[in-house]
């Protein structure tokens, strides 16, 4: 049983996933998810996919989930990482994660939530 | 000998394995044109194993150079199609997966209004009649100005400029 | 539905082949990195190996998720043949079995509600699909890839 390492950094909350999870760790990823956000409050969440070589359907559809789960949370949710492989495969199951905001790696993953973030704050003010 | 044989057949096969992936490279040649910048010129029809092998060597690319955005230029297409269209669109959604935005160039009137009447509506995928208007799109995506030199230099002096 | 004759194949005493036993939701992880391991022994690509695992995943994750206690069998095989060099999965379960196989190829991702089998997706991964299953008979998919 793999348990997924949720970082925070700042007003954000990184996500390490790691290759070949099982099912329930994968669940268990998006309550742990959920369960944080309400707890720190923080307002973007960083999935890193970068060590991830097999994306089905079942947790291409949980990315979705958490996602939109996230926005109605209060939070916006970058995926990076996404290896050119499992890209070209999700297109092909018919999973291309419209609902989601990808970058190519943490670093610019940061820079975009930070981007928005700060978008964002402008907005409350 | 036995183990001889199939170590020379496993050469064989990487070397095959190598020579079909220049060739690739070389049908599908992605440029970078600037930086962050892509082109991918696209000359011929487009059938699945083709489009298959571009999108693969696009990706690498947009992974080696941190590019976000690409330019596919269907200029050179003869027949866009409802397939066509659909292996572009896959081009789209697998390069976003990345982070890279695509446009693609080089569509024309015909082109448009063969997409119309297919039914096929490119819905988010931004469009320009060319290169250059793809390139000024993306410059302005990325925030950057092109702008004449202040010293006023003489466009007709510039052959005689040296590098 | 029954079998579809598909490009011929080496009989299966030269070829190698791997069974796996299905009985949990750990074995979804086994059967694609048993499945990774044959494709990458192959000598097929990142990307085919990435098309291959995620269609055994998906295969799978159907035996658990709907047949009879989740159990079934996972079969690895490499063919060679006229087309190549190739990776064939076979999985199989005892479980209720699909009423409506069509359908279940028609119903996608995209057609919204219910999670579904996954099929349609499976087969545009894979180069050769077929599937063998009644009500009451259970399932069997196989599909297979050949290396270009």
């Amino acid at each position: 049983m793999a348990r997924v390492p949720i970082v925070r950094v700042g007003a954000t909350l990184i996500a390490t996933v790691q290759d070949e999870l099982c099912d329930s760790d994968v669940m268990l990823l998006q309550e742990e998810l959920s369960a944080t956000l309400e707890r720190t409050g923080v307002h973007a969440v960083l999935l890193d996919l970068t060590t991830v070589q097999t994306v089905d359907s079942f947790l291409g559809r949980l990315l979705n989930d958490v996602a939109a789960e996230m926005r109605l949370l209060g939070a916006q949710t970058v995926i990076v990482g996404i290896q050119p492989a499992v890209a070209i495969t999700l297109v092909e199951l018919g999973l291309n994660l419209k609902g989601v905001t990808t970058a190519l790696d943490v670093d610019k993953g940061m820079r975009l939530l930070q981007h928005s973030l700060r978008v964002y704050d402008l907005g409350r003010m | 000998m036995v183990a001889e044989f199939t170590n020379s057949q496993g050469e064989l096969r990487g070397m095959i394995e190598e020579q079909r992936r220049t060739i690739v490279e070389l049908q599908t040649p992605v440029i970078q044109v600037w930086d962050s910048i892509l082109a991918l010129p696209v000359v011929g029809s487009l059938d699945t194993a083709r489009a298959q092998d571009m999108t693969e060597a696009l990706l690498e690319k947009i992974v080696q150079t941190g590019s976000e955005i690409v330019l596919v230029d269907i200029t050179g297409v003869p027949v866009v199609d409802t397939a066509v269209a659909k292996h572009l669109l896959d081009t789209v959604y697998a390069a976003r997966l990345l982070g890279a935005e695509v446009l693609i160039v080089g569509v024309t009137s015909r082109v448009a209004m063969t997409l119309v009447h297919l039914g096929l509506d490119l819905g988010s995928v931004t469009t320009r009649t060319t290169l250059a208007k793809g390139l000024q799109f993306a410059f302005a995506r990325l925030g950057i100005e092109v702008l004449p030199r202040s010293n006023g230099t003489s466009p007709h002096a510039l052959n005689k400029l040296t590098t | 539905m029954t079998w579809a004759e598909c490009s011929p194949a080496v009989t299966a005493a030269s070829a190698p082949e791997e069974q796996l036993e299905i009985s949990g939701e750990a074995d979804i992880v086994a059967a694609r990195q048993h499945a990774r391991e044959a494709a990458r022994a192959l000598g097929f690509g990142a990307v085919d190996q990435s098309r291959i695992t995620t269609a055994v995943s998906e295969l799978t994750r159907n035996v658990v998720r709907y047949a009879d206690g989740g159990r079934g069998r996972v079969s690895i095989r490499q063919l060679s043949g006229p087309r190549g060099v190739g990776l064939e999965v076979i999985v199989s379960d005892t479980g209720p079995g699909i009423a409506d196989v069509e359908e279940a190829m028609r119903a996608g991702f995209t057609s919204g509600s219910g999670l579904g089998l996954g099929l349609p997706g499976t087969r545009r991964l894979m180069d050769e699909m077929d599937i063998d299953s009644a009500v009451g008979r259970g399932t069997t998919i196989r599909i297979c890839k050949w290396r270009r």
